[in-house]
């Protein structure tokens, strides 16, 4: 009890102390937010800029509204979707084959390590060019991309993931005479399984960077990045931080969605 | 150069004509750094079917290389170890292990954890469910079998990886410092534990250890190993009886007498009461 | 010749296995004619390529370029970054207060903001090094600010039982402990900005490597494109390196710290 008086005594309005503390980070988080549109309206009402340059928040909240009845946006938004999960599977699922190939075989680590590191070292959009000849500008070329973008971290993670389970563990695996299959079954992927979660997010990052990239660069299809061209090509601001705000709410979806599942496959972890 | 300090090869049990575990003149060198160091040097040992035999010795003394070798996880050294007549040349469910580290899978569940140990055995699905129900009880883990490795403390964790090196009904316990990471109380409980498990399990155990107080209260043979190379210094028979008292005074003579032999001098000066 | 040489050269040789048949069976395919020019050139073709760009002084001063770029925009994000983190780390009121904001801006690919940069700063340098500046800018921060978040409770306690000043507990305590994290802050920083570099001149620029791999695409030279990807690997391969030899000598000297 002496605690509170004391807390108390520091000057801070009491009943401000007396919340949650959960509660006080919410709205001291809503702060800054708001102090930024409050900044942004003042900015346009004083005319810093023309409206097609700054257009004040309620235009784009209107540009917003106008989108989600009227336009083509949840068409988009499934585009870009679907784009990306068709990528993430092609590129995920194989990077963990490949990976727990590279992890678990050392005849294919030494056969396709070293190729695999070589490949790794070009920066992801000097494929672009390459994929777009092979398969096209199409939808072919951007499922590509996205495949090709989840590719590496998954592989990478597995891969170290699987190399890295600890020679005790090994050694309980010969003392219990387990075979190949019991091995890779009960210790090495479980064991592994946390690595590997690390992979699939950042897979997951990948893939929406690349779906984006795709259709920033290749041939015009419905999706959230092609609005941002069209915001671009008709100078329209409003459509584009429309389009920027949506790809950071669903970027937070996603992250938020990896975390849950991570918790998920790791129940047992201690952390 | 080690030729005249060796100990010669002690053979205690001459009963029957073959051992349950024999170990015969046994070396072991490991190559660390370009340089090779000596593990273990001319080590021989008979065990008797259903013996409890205790190793004490500083550490680097190769006592836990010792019960890797028994296990099979190595098999690059020189004499032989021959389980039952037979040359030991890989592990198998014969040998249950239980490690100083409780090496559970993290993954698995109490339950999960034991029945992994069946995987090889061969027994019906149902059969290895009872099995493990059944061992769980034993350690007296019943109510923990759902519960995940880090949710149990470091006391019931150990009993785990016991009930894992039980469940296959192996003919050999062999236990590595399992008590070595626990605190003194939980320790002292668990040794009355495995007293009780291996009596009814009826296994031949070898224990290794650093805690003289532990060998003298589990088992029936302590073997003293020396450091660098490891040999066996000195064999103590244990004879106190199935319900051991830890301050009683043969209890405590038996221990100075292991320590002194590991070069630890007490004030009570030590009876000579030279085993064998 | 010793065990370990001779094991060396046999993993070398297995190693080597598969990129040769890669290579044979490239070169067969284009041999054969069995795939057009535009889709797969010989590997002799990409050899000229290579060559001949460097012969010209085209490849050099693209790679400069390039490499300008991502020097200029990686020090602009890592300096803002390392004090952004730091303060995000150190105070809690500043962690409540933007954390929010800055995550949900961090969830944008950093490529999306391209379009946008474009028509507020146009398409020269600024709009480049800017997007290439905030992309090392985020892995810089949330990796300083966790860094030093994460800075164990007892050593803290050790400053405090020293009675050490702030100053002190932050350069003797805090910012040593947190060294590993913010070199991982570091190093995706760098690599964010590599991949963002390419990705920024693909999209809108007249000179750098990835112009001429979109110049390579535009004109179906398949050939200057694949030589393009191989200095970018190997371009790439340098840099990384460069990095982990810096990080190997800063922490030695943490080694040899008092």
């Amino acid at each position: 009890m002496s605690g509170i008086t004391n807390v108390q005594s520091r000057g801070r309005p009491a009943a401000w102390q007396r919340l949650p503390p959960a509660l006080r980070s919410g709205v001291l988080g809503v702060v800054t937010p708001l102090a930024l549109l409050g900044l942004w309206q003042a900015a346009c009402a004083a005319h810093v800029a023309p409206p097609h340059i700054l257009p004040s928040p309620a235009a784009v909240a209107e540009r917003f509204q106008m989108e989600l009845t009227g336009g083509t946006f949840w068409l988009d938004l499934s585009a870009s979707l679907s784009r990306m999960l068709e990528g993430f599977v092609l590129g995920s699922v194989s990077g963990l084959a490949f990976g727990l190939l590279l992890g678990l075989s050392q005849l294919g680590e030494r056969l396709c390590g070293p190729v695999f590191l070589a490949y790794r070292q070009v920066a992801l959009f000097a494929w672009v060019p390459l994929l777009s000849m092979w398969f096209g500008g199409g939808e072919a070329g951007k499922v590509a991309f996205v495949a090709l973008s989840s590719f590496a971290p998954t592989v990478v993670n597995t891969w170290r993931a699987t190399r890295a389970i600890p020679a005790p563990l090994r050694e309980l695996a010969a003392v219990l005479t387990f075979g190949r299959l019991d091995y890779i079954r009960l210790i090495a992927l479980p064991g592994a399984l946390p690595g590997i979660v690390i992979g699939l997010r950042s897979a997951l990052i990948y893939a929406w960077l690349a779906t984006v990239g795709a259709e920033l660069f290749l041939d015009i299809a419905p999706g959230i990045g092609g609005r941002l061209n069209e915001g671009r090509d008709k100078f329209e601001v409003d459509l584009m931080l429309v389009a920027l705000a949506v790809l950071a709410v669903i970027g937070l979806a996603f992250s938020q969605l990896a975390a849950f599942g991570e918790r998920r496959l790791l129940r047992w972890s201690p952390r | 150069m080690n030729q005249d300090v060796r100990s010669l090869p002690i053979q205690v049990d001459a009963v029957s004509a073959v051992p349950a575990l024999d170990i015969d003149r046994v070396s072991k060198s490991f190559h660390v750094a370009g340089r090779r160091v000596e593990a273990l040097c001319d080590v021989s040992l008979s065990v008797q079917a259903g013996a409890f035999v205790a190793i004490v010795g500083a550490s680097g003394c190769g006592k836990s290389t010792l019960l890797r070798l028994i296990l099979g996880l190595d098999t690059d050294y020189e004499g032989e170890i021959r389980l039952d007549g037979k040359r030991v040349r890989k592990p198998g469910l014969d040998r249950g292990i239980v490690f100083q580290e409780h090496r559970l899978l993290p993954w698995l569940t109490a339950e999960g954890n034991v029945a992994a140990a069946l995987r090889r055995s061969g027994l019906p699905a149902a059969e290895q469910r009872r099995q493990v129900a059944e061992q769980l009880e034993l350690v007296g883990l019943r109510d923990f079998a759902r519960a995940w490795p880090a949710q149990l403390s470091g006391g019931m964790a150990q009993r785990v990886a016991i009930a894992r090196a039980l469940v296959n009904r192996p003919r050999f316990l062999l236990l590595d410092e399992p008590l070595g990471a626990l605190d003194a109380l939980t320790r002292l409980r668990l040794q009355d534990e495995l007293a009780r498990i291996v009596r009814h399990e009826r296994s031949t155990a070898v224990l290794v250890t650093h805690d003289v107080d532990e060998a003298v209260f589990l088992a029936d043979r302590i073997v003293v190993l020396q450091p660098h190379p490891g040999r066996v210094a000195r064999v103590v028979n244990v004879n106190l009886g199935l319900h051991r008292n830890r301050s009683a005074p043969d209890f405590l003579r038996l221990r100075d007498e292991v320590l002194e032999t590991l070069g630890v001098r007490h004030a009570a000066p030590a009876t000579a009461a030279v085993p064998s | 010749m010793s065990r370990t040489g001779r094991r060396r050269v046999a993993t070398l040789t297995v190693g080597l296995l598969v990129p040769t048949v890669l290579l044979v069976v490239w070169s067969a395919v284009a041999a054969k004619g069995w795939l057009p020019d535009q889709l797969l050139p010989a590997p002799a073709a990409v050899w000229r390529a290579l060559l001949e760009n460097a012969a010209s002084g085209d490849l050099l001063s693209n790679t400069l370029i390039s490499l300008q770029r991502v020097g200029e925009g990686f020090a602009c994000g890592a300096l803002a970054g390392l004090g952004f983190g730091a303060l995000l780390g150190l105070s809690r009121t500043m962690r409540v207060l933007l954390d929010p904001c800055f995550l949900l801006l961090a969830q944008v690919p950093p490529l999306a903001w391209i379009p946008l940069l474009i028509l507020v700063l146009g398409i020269d340098e600024g709009m480049k090094v800017t997007v290439i500046a905030w992309a090392s800018f985020v892995p810089v921060v949330l990796n300083m600010a966790q860094g030093i978040r994460d800075v164990p409770a007892p050593l803290r306690e050790l400053g405090r039982v020293l009675t050490f000043d702030p100053w002190y507990t932050l350069t003797r305590i805090v910012l040593p402990a947190a060294v590993p994290s913010i070199f991982t802050g570091l190093r995706e920083g760098l690599a964010n900005a590599w991949q963002t570099m390419v990705a920024a001149e693909l999209f809108a620029s007249s000179e750098g490597l990835g112009y001429l791999i979109a110049y390579g695409r535009q004109l179906f030279q398949l050939d200057l494109v694949l030589a393009m990807v191989v200095v970018l690997g190997v371009v790439g391969l340098l840099v990384n390196g460069v990095l982990a030899l810096a990080e190997q000598r800063l922490l030695r000297w943490q080694a040899l710290a008092p």
